[in-house]
């Protein structure tokens, strides 16, 4: 009889696989120890949480964004049952063609990232989702269709309560309100003691959060054309010879050090950012004289670092559509810009998007060229020319003094970094599932 | 055929737009690489012709009333005989003659521990400002005279300074990058030695017969190939003589001598190899002058090839070209003279930062991505480890920075309690490759073909045999790309070192195992972070040298990038043979 003996190499090799489970569970227990121990010393001496009413808020700008996304789920009540009305709903309501749409979205770009009603935005974003729906509804009673949306309701419900909660709170208090509600970041003020918390010092994250997602989406907005773009023409259109030249200067510009693109930031496009400040600041467009760092600067800089992470990883997806559907669409009768347009991009879509999703958790990530580029003063503005922070930045200007432990400021890093850390978790999470349905898919 | 006429016009344009579209795409991304190493380039250049030095000068001159004398120690408290810092006072004396008779002081001078602290004295008539002057190690004590007569300064205790009396370095005679002496330096002497550089151009000539092979010199070698024992006397003689050349009459080589007998192993290799493959061509009685065969009967001939390719390569930058590359391994930071500054304390700091890391990060890298491809089932234990390892590398640098900071750093609770050192700098380094080294792997091990698998398992081998001697060598090259790419990657972070506490200034070379030794010099820095820091001083000087420091750490990952490609492409070559 074999003697059952210890499989050595599958053991240790065992261990080592699991050693990966081991420092996941070493980065959460760090990050959470550290946090709790943040909130607590805030808890001590201003409680866990308070909300501060206040009913005529609901007049404010919050209010009407919270009336529009409302009028918005009611709409979609009445026509999803009513499908009569829909065939007498005025046609260019319904028909709305792509440039009304392209209007539409320039005007929530302005709203989200320059004016300071984050609400109405929100609720100009529901406003063109109903529109879109109702064209819908139409087109599919009239087909005799049946076409759900299971998201749409509850999401608008979601987004109506919080903008009337938005609306109808005039503060939030404690530790846990202050921390993820308030706007006023300030953790280095002066206090009499060093090691305690005083009164003047505050812990609003919105401040950090703002600018960094200002840069993120900042980014994404100057890199999924020019990224995307690339990976079509790579996959579709280029020769062998431009893509073996075209494929390693990609990675060379990935493999930049995100530092020295910092530096790059600092010293030319931060000049060329406030020229284009002071023409918004000539015709009042802004009311404050722009800086050198700013958040515009910071989204560029990550948009030119994200760019070939979002051009390699569409071009795997675009190439990872099956050849017979490229085929299929030639044989009846489409040209190449119609394959491309018409089924290729479509078919890989599910892969672009994960490729941004990826970028956008790269970008919100990324640390040394945002410091850099975007300042080391938290400032909870959407004026994009002005110097403010991102939580990155944060914790990297924070620690770069000698950082005693034990400190508040050495809790408020963590605290930092544990909200940084889920943000870009949920969105690593979302991007691999995105990209391994995808994979089963072909 | 669609004739072209027969697209709607529409459409065509749509396909013009688009192909201009990419064309933007791939050209901004080769302007904008391109734009970088010219911003660098003239970064450097610039402020060094207009307005560096000149400037300065002014600016000195304006505060300063009549004469400075600035007094420069390389290393003012180091004995360089007990090899320990020192911190004696060092005892200056001033002497000046007027009218009224000479006169003489004595300045005491101490060296304290803590940073930034410059030392000021003022001679005037009624004598100087104070007896004792406390400065820092590595700075400036300045002595500023407003008298009219000059003012002898003579030490009398401690090492002996370097006197400059302006301090300032002159317009041409600071290097900001690696100067290149081909075959001779400055002064006109040559910079190789004989032997050494014969034993290159000989490889050099052997690769080449090696890739476009002529039947006459082939014939020479075979006939020459036989006289084994001349061929190995001649190698080990000329390589002894590169190791030991000073005492029979030859210049010395010094270190270069290893790589120059590296170089004869080559070459001897490569003969006979040659010789090897005619011979065999011969009895198969092939033409020689069929140059398919030839070079397919050379044995290893892509192996010989790239062993070559290597050394000619780092030959190269020693043997015909001396490359002198002060700013790299020579000088430290000089927080007040940028264009004396080097980046040695961050160059070497990088080097043992990456050298930990590695060491810790391979093994159990490669380990897990073994256990994930080979041998783990489709449990939700190894789905769970494969999420972990696929979301870990896209976390945030900077939080595995946070992580090494309480884990290794930290004292109490958690932590190790390791401090601010470069061990604690390169185990974070380590845990922030594994998930991409793990991920390589995991692609190299995929890329095995399952029938070499099933061959091995076929002859009855157990599962560790077939992975370590039928699955592994198939692997490594791939796992060796996945390395150095990840290796490249974090050496360009900053962010988690900053964290884990790099240091912005120091003067010294990184102690890698300071945290156990108990060393005083624990601090540490790398390239990244001393980029980081030279972002932040002022002046024109400082962004010249910023630049400098940005294209030496850009080429140090492009080097590195270059030998990924060139170790996956010959690899690849292989396999598809």
């Amino acid at each position: 009889m074999v003697k059952n003996k210890i499989d050595w190499p599958y053991l240790i090799l065992f261990l080592m696989g699991a050693s990966v489970i081991l420092i996941t569970v070493g980065i959460i227990q760090t990050l959470l120890v550290e946090t709790l121990g943040f909130f607590s010393e805030v808890a001590e001496s201003r409680g866990w949480f308070n909300i501060e009413w206040d009913i005529s808020g609901i007049f404010s700008n919050d209010g009407f964004g919270c009336l529009i996304i409302f009028s918005c789920l009611i709409l979609e009540l009445i026509f999803s049952k009513e499908k009569q009305l829909t065939s007498n709903f005025p046609s260019f309501l319904v028909n709305v063609n792509n440039k009304i749409k392209i209007i539409i979205s320039l005007f929530l770009l302005l709203f989200l990232f320059f004016l300071e009603s984050f609400w109405i935005g929100v609720s100009l974003i529901c406003l063109t989702l109903i529109v879109y729906r109702i064209s819908i509804i139409k087109d599919v009673y009239l087909r005799g269709a049946e076409e759900k949306a299971v998201w749409i309701r509850p999401f608008f419900l979601f987004c109506g309560l919080s903008a009337l909660l938005a609306s109808i709170t005039s503060g939030f208090g404690g530790a846990l309100g202050e921390f993820f509600f308030q706007t006023e970041w300030l953790p280095s003020a002066s206090c009499p003691d060093r090691r305690s918390l005083c009164e003047s010092m505050s812990f609003g994250v919105n401040g950090l959060l703002l600018t960094t997602m200002q840069v993120a989406f900042g980014a994404l907005i100057i890199a999924i054309p020019l990224g995307v773009g690339t990976a079509v023409y790579l996959s579709e259109f280029a020769s062998p010879r431009i893509v073996a030249i075209v494929k390693p200067t990609l990675e060379i510009l990935a493999g930049i050090p995100s530092v020295v693109y910092g530096f790059f930031a600092l010293i030319y496009i931060g000049p060329l950012v406030v020229e284009l400040g002071n023409i918004f600041y000539e015709n009042g467009w802004i009311d404050a004289a722009p800086s050198v760092l700013n958040p515009l600067n910071g989204a560029i800089v990550v948009g030119i670092m994200v760019l070939p992470l979002i051009a390699s990883l569409s071009e795997d997806a675009l190439r990872a559509v099956p050849n017979e559907l490229r085929e299929g669409s030639h044989a009846l009768g489409a040209t190449k810009i119609e394959t491309t347009t018409n089924v290729m991009i479509p078919a890989s879509l599910s892969g672009i998007l994960a490729s941004i999703i990826l970028a956008l958790s790269r970008a919100v990530g990324e640390t040394m060229a945002v410091t850099l580029a975007v300042g080391t003063m938290a400032a909870f503005t959407a004026n994009m020319f002005l110097p403010a922070q991102t939580m990155t930045a944060y914790i990297a200007q924070r620690v770069g003094g000698d950082l005693p432990f034990g400190e508040i400021g050495y809790y408020t890093i963590f605290a930092v970094g544990m909200y940084l850390f889920v943000i870009t978790l949920s969105l690593n999470l979302l991007g691999n599932k995105i990209l391994e349905a995808y994979r089963e898919a072909y | 055929m669609v004739n072209l006429s027969d697209i709607p016009l529409k459409s065509r344009r749509m396909r013009d737009l688009i192909e201009k579209f990419g064309y933007l795409g791939l050209g901004s991304s080769a302007l904008i690489g391109l734009l970088f190493l010219c911003i660098l380039v003239w970064q450097i250049l610039a402020p060094t012709v207009i307005n560096g030095v000149e400037g300065e000068i002014s600016a000195v001159n304006e505060y300063i009333p009549e004469t400075e004398f600035i007094l420069e120690w390389d290393n003012p408290n180091w004995d360089p005989v007990t090899e320990e810092f020192l911190t004696n006072e060092i005892i200056l004396e001033l002497k000046w003659k007027d009218e009224n008779g000479s006169h003489s002081y004595n300045l005491e001078i101490k060296i304290l521990e803590e940073r930034y602290i410059e030392g000021e004295v003022y001679v005037s008539n009624l004598g100087i400002s104070n007896n004792i002057v406390n400065v820092s190690k590595k700075t400036h004590l300045s002595i500023y005279s407003n008298l009219e007569y000059p003012v002898e300064i003579k030490q009398i205790k401690g090492p002996v300074p370097k006197a400059d009396e302006v301090g300032l370095p002159e317009a041409g005679n600071f290097v900001v990058t690696a100067d290149f002496h081909i075959l001779f330096d400055d002064e006109n002497k040559s910079v190789f030695t004989v032997q050494d550089l014969f034993a290159w151009s000989l490889l050099l000539i052997i690769t080449l017969i090696i890739i476009y092979p002529k039947e006459g010199i082939l014939q020479v070698i075979e006939r020459g190939g036989e006289q084994k024992k001349l061929i190995w006397g001649i190698s080990i003689l000329f390589s002894l003589i590169s190791l030991f050349g000073e005492n029979i009459g030859f210049k010395d080589s010094g270190w270069k001598g290893y790589i120059v007998i590296l170089i004869w192993i080559s070459i001897v290799r490569s003969v006979f190899a040659i010789r090897d493959g005619v011979k065999r061509l011969k009895k198969a009685n092939k033409p020689l002058s069929n140059k398919t065969a030839l070079s397919q009967s050379i044995s290893n001939r892509e192996g010989l090839l790239l062993g070559n390719y290597f050394l000619l390569f780092f030959g190269l930058w020693t043997i015909p070209i001396e490359i002198d590359a002060p700013f790299l391994v020579e000088r430290y930071q000089n927080i007040f003279q940028p264009y004396s500054s080097g980046i040695r304390a961050a160059f070497f700091g990088t080097i043992w930062v990456m050298s930990i890391a590695m060491v810790v990060s391979l093994p159990v890298s490669v380990g897990a991505a073994i256990y994930l491809e080979e041998y783990a089932k489709p449990t939700r234990l190894t789905k769970l480890i494969q999420a972990l390892v696929t979301n870990l590398a896209g976390v945030p640098s900077i939080v595995f920075g946070m992580f090494g900071l309480a884990i290794f750093v930290k004292e109490g609770g958690f932590g190790w309690g390791l401090g601010q050192t470069v061990i604690a700098g390169g185990l974070t380094m380590g845990v922030m490759a594994m998930p991409i080294v793990v991920l390589a792997s995991q692609e190299a091990l995929r890329s095995v073909p399952k029938s070499i698998r099933e061959a091995a398992f076929g002859i009855g081998c157990t599962k560790w045999k077939v992975v370590r001697d039928h699955v592994l060598p198939f692997a490594i090259p791939g796992i060796l790309t996945g390395s150095i790419l990840a290796m490249s990657r974090i050496m360009g972070e900053a962010a988690p070192l900053i964290v884990v506490g790099a240091a912005s200034v120091i003067y010294f070379d990184p102690e890698p195992f300071a945290a156990f030794t108990g060393s005083k010099f624990v601090n540490f820095t790398v390239v990244p972070v001393q980029i980081y820091q030279w972002t932040g001083l002022e002046g024109d000087a400082w962004k010249s040298m910023t630049a400098a420091a940005s294209l030496a750490l850009i080429m140090l990952l492009v080097g590195m990038n270059s030998i990924a490609i060139i170790l996956r492409q010959h690899f690849r070559k292989r396999l598809l043979s």
